[in-house]
């Protein structure tokens, strides 16, 4: 019986230790989490730039995947006119004929 | 005749320490010493706190071992979110020179945007990293600075360490890049 009392004090003790650790997570703050304002970089000055400077690693790191996404999204718009051109092109080269 | 001297001396200090402990205790209990933090210590009292936290600070801090990767992107990035959600009300941030928060604190939260010897604490080298490690994991009594050890380990402590080793040079777009958790971020390693 006192084994059980024991058992149940260590494993209630534990999880209310697990869930206060939990509170501070990082994930608990990723609520309504600020977006970095990559579009801030395109206006510094580039000459200032040092790549070997961690601060400048860090931002790059943080917009990578934004400017990628930004310039795939360009190329495919890029693709999608230049395709859009070309079927009009036809289009009228159909009429002509 | 020295030992008559010695011991009439003795007694005289006796008497002294002892008017000093009641007087003391009467100090203490006569409620008189302003407690709000809208009124400031006395020159003296401030002296003496001061003198106290720093040299406790000193002496526990400076076994402490320093990561020798405290420079890099990876626990600025970590670092710079924790500090953003932990620490910016009370130590602000660039381009920011209050908030509710520091004007009523007492002692006023040092500005950690701006450079050591404009919040008179030194910034650069190996004990200014181990008094901030371990102020921001143990916090410091009657501050209003809490310790960070409950729910934060020593390696995520340090990533602060790191952010604030770079925050005074940090422009106010820099800053808020390095410390957003949104969506375009890696999830900082989380």
């Amino acid at each position: 019986m006192k084994i059980k009392i024991l058992t149940l004090a260590i494993a209630v003790s534990s999880l209310a230790f697990t869930l206060s650790a939990q509170a501070h997570a990082p994930s608990e703050h990723m609520k309504g989490a600020e977006k970095p304002d990559c579009a801030a970089m395109k206006n510094m000055d580039h000459s200032k730039m040092d790549m070997q400077d961690p601060v400048m690693q860090a931002m790059m790191k943080q917009c990578m995947q934004g400017m990628q996404h930004d310039e795939a999204s360009a190329s495919d718009g890029h693709e999608q006119s230049e395709r859009g051109g070309h079927h009009s092109d036809e289009k009228s080269a159909e009429h002509k004929h | 005749m020295a030992v008559r001297n010695f011991l009439s001396c003795a007694k005289y200090l006796l008497v002294a320490a002892g008017i000093t402990g009641v007087g003391g205790l009467a100090f203490l209990y006569s409620g008189i010493y302003p407690m709000g933090a809208d009124v400031p210590h006395n020159a003296l009292t401030y002296w003496g706190l001061e003198t106290l936290r720093e040299r406790s600070i000193a002496q526990a801090a400076s076994d402490i071992k320093v990561p020798k990767d405290l420079d890099s992107a990876e626990r600025l990035l970590k670092g710079g979110a924790d500090y953003n959600d932990m620490c910016a009300g009370c130590h602000l941030q660039p381009d920011k020179t209050q908030t509710d928060f520091t004007l009523g604190l007492y002692p006023a939260p040092p500005n950690l945007s701006s450079n050591g010897s404009e919040h008179g604490h030194d910034d650069e080298g190996e004990y200014a990293q181990q008094r901030q490690f371990w102020i921001i994991k143990h916090g410091i009594k009657a501050s209003g600075m809490p310790a960070w050890a409950p729910g934060h380990d020593d390696e995520r402590i340090w990533n602060m360490v790191a952010f604030l080793k770079r925050l005074p040079g940090l422009s106010s777009e820099q800053y808020q890049i390095l410390t957003a958790r949104g969506e375009n971020s890696e999830g900082h390693g989380h």
